[in-house]
């Protein structure tokens, strides 16, 4: 059990990291779009463009925080502050190091280490909704409402399948503890061998529940401009923008935690380093998916969801339960 | 510090929690009843629902409180939001009154609750409500409850399978009928037309 002080600094190092990382993802997703588009991207802030992430920030912090008049300016307010809150806390509970002995203290590679920090990742989850609908709600504007609503029956559907396709490796490792299923993969072969089927349902349903292209329909910007943050301007905006890329860092983090061995890696113990570079991998697959495939249509994604992604899911689900009892 | 002072604090700790989650608890219980917009009077829902988590989480229950917040605070209430919005919220003239079958019915439902809070109260002045037991270590763990599910409260387990099964059909036939009668509509029009 460490300090509470050590908690503190773990707390505070992480949030601080995972900024940066969105801060990067937005410069890494400008810069592969370009690449992929045969553009150079953002090149004029810094070599590369790598001072482009400080620009934006700075302009967006500027930038006159515009309200509507009808709207219901505390729940407009507290919206975005909502969203960036819990999506930076489920980060906590992703181990990210098998631990430290530094000094005279035992330092453990996670902030909060719960037995149930799996069920835990899906509550917050369940909980950042709210952001995107009450700040959709209270905007009281016809796009925003709309967005909201579609934001929230695509979240809604593809929760289950995403909880479902976890299920998977949860029976397997027999935990819903993060830590302790990354430490059996330690031994044995990574989760994404056995659970392949559950690796692809995850992959699939995360990209939903982020919001991602192919399954940007939240956001539509050709149907319904710009989806539940219509009315934000300024860094209201950028506290939407910043939750949205916190989710999909989480969900990638949470995919190589329970699929590719977290900080395990083949050959140097590098820890964390491993971690880094296999979440890298994750969120390139995903920037990569935004430049090649076109946005569903919305029954699309929902005959997609309930009829293909949901039975598979549960099947791979049963027979992973059935496998397990007749091996023991 | 020594031990004694550590558990003291943690005591103050406990305590306050329990004072902020009850108050939450009531304040949020006010406001669902009180509010005239049904969109804030569901927000109010969602803080009572998260603060009964809280009080789950003081006796010791994370799985129980992860899950009321994941089911309830979660998933139940984002259809209530959904259904607000979609109705219109804001626009909408509050619900004043009703029918006095209604009227009725709510007051015997409150007479009914103001009786179990009574009885409880006077139980625990009454001291039988006293009674003391030693947690171990696998109490309100996911496994321990997924055990009792499929032992000790197998049936009402099932019973529960059966109703939200019969909710779901319920849901798929209310769904396409409402599909059919629209096919119903759009053939009548084509016919309207070539008359």
């Amino acid at each position: 059990m460490d300090p509470w002080w050590i908690d503190a600094i773990k707390g505070f190092l992480i949030i601080n990291i995972v900024l940066v990382c969105f801060a990067y993802t937005t410069w890494l997703e400008r810069k592969l779009l370009s690449r992929m588009q045969g553009r150079f991207g953002p090149n004029r802030a810094g070599p590369f463009g790598l001072l482009q992430p400080i620009a934006d920030l700075v302009k967006l912090v500027r930038k006159e925080a515009f309200m509507p008049m009808s709207a219901s300016a505390k729940l407009y307010i507290a919206a975005p502050i909502l969203s960036t809150f819990t999506a930076l806390l489920a980060f906590a509970v992703i181990p990210f190091g098998a631990g430290w002995h530094i000094w005279k203290w035992d330092v453990s590679g996670v902030v909060v280490d719960a037995p149930i920090s799996l069920v835990l990742i899906f509550a917050l989850g369940s909980l950042g909704v709210y952001g995107f609908i009450i700040g959709g709600w209270a905007s009281d504007s016809k796009y925003s409402t709309l967005g909201a609503m579609r934001t929230c029956a695509q979240l809604v559907s593809y929760e289950v399948s995403l909880a479902l396709a976890v299920l998977g490796v949860v029976i397997q490792a027999g935990t819903l503890n993060l830590s302790e299923i990354v430490h059996q993969q330690g031994t044995q072969f990574w989760f994404f061998g056995p659970q392949f089927v559950g690796l692809v349902v995850f992959f699939l349903a995360g990209t939903a529940e982020t919001s991602r292209p192919p399954f940007d329909l939240p956001e539509g910007d050709t149907e319904i401009v710009a989806g539940y943050h219509t009315e934000y301007s300024g860094m209201r905006w950028g506290l939407f923008q910043m939750s949205e890329y916190v989710h999909m860092i989480t969900l990638s983090a949470l995919g190589v935690t329970l699929f590719f061995g977290g900080w395990h890696g083949p050959w140097a113990p590098l820890g964390p380093l491993w971690f880094f570079l296999k979440l890298l991998v994750v969120v390139f697959l995903f920037i990569w998916m935004r430049a090649s495939l076109p946005r569903l249509r919305y029954d699309q994604l929902m005959r997609f969801g309930w009829k293909i992604l949901l039975p598979v899911a549960t099947l791979n689900a049963f027979i992973t339960a059935l496998v397990v009892v007749a091996v023991n | 510090m020594s031990l004694l002072a550590v558990t003291a604090v943690g005591n103050v700790l406990v305590w306050a929690v329990w004072v902020l989650a009850v108050a939450t608890c009531i304040g949020t219980g006010l406001l669902v009843v009180t509010r005239t917009n049904p969109f804030h009077s569901a927000l109010a829902l969602i803080g009572n629902l998260g603060s009964l988590a809280v009080l789950y989480l003081l006796l010791s229950s994370e799985f129980v409180a992860a899950a009321q917040v994941l089911v309830y605070a979660g998933a139940v209430m984002v259809m209530f939001l959904f259904v607000i919005a979609y109705l219109g919220g804001k626009a909408d003239a509050p619900w004043i009154g009703g029918r006095t079958w209604h009227q009725a019915a709510s007051a015997v439902a409150g007479l009914a609750i103001l009786v179990n809070v009574l009885v409880a109260i006077g139980m625990a002045a009454g001291g039988s409500l006293k009674h003391e037991a030693q947690l171990d270590q696998v109490f309100g763990s996911p496994s321990e409850i997924g055990r009792l599910f499929l032992t000790d409260h197998l049936l009402a387990f099932e019973v529960t399978s059966i109703v939200l099964l019969i909710a779901a059909v319920g849901g798929v036939v209310l769904g396409s009928h409402a599909r059919r009668s629209e096919a119903e509509d759009a053939a009548a029009l084509a016919a309207g037309e070539q008359v």
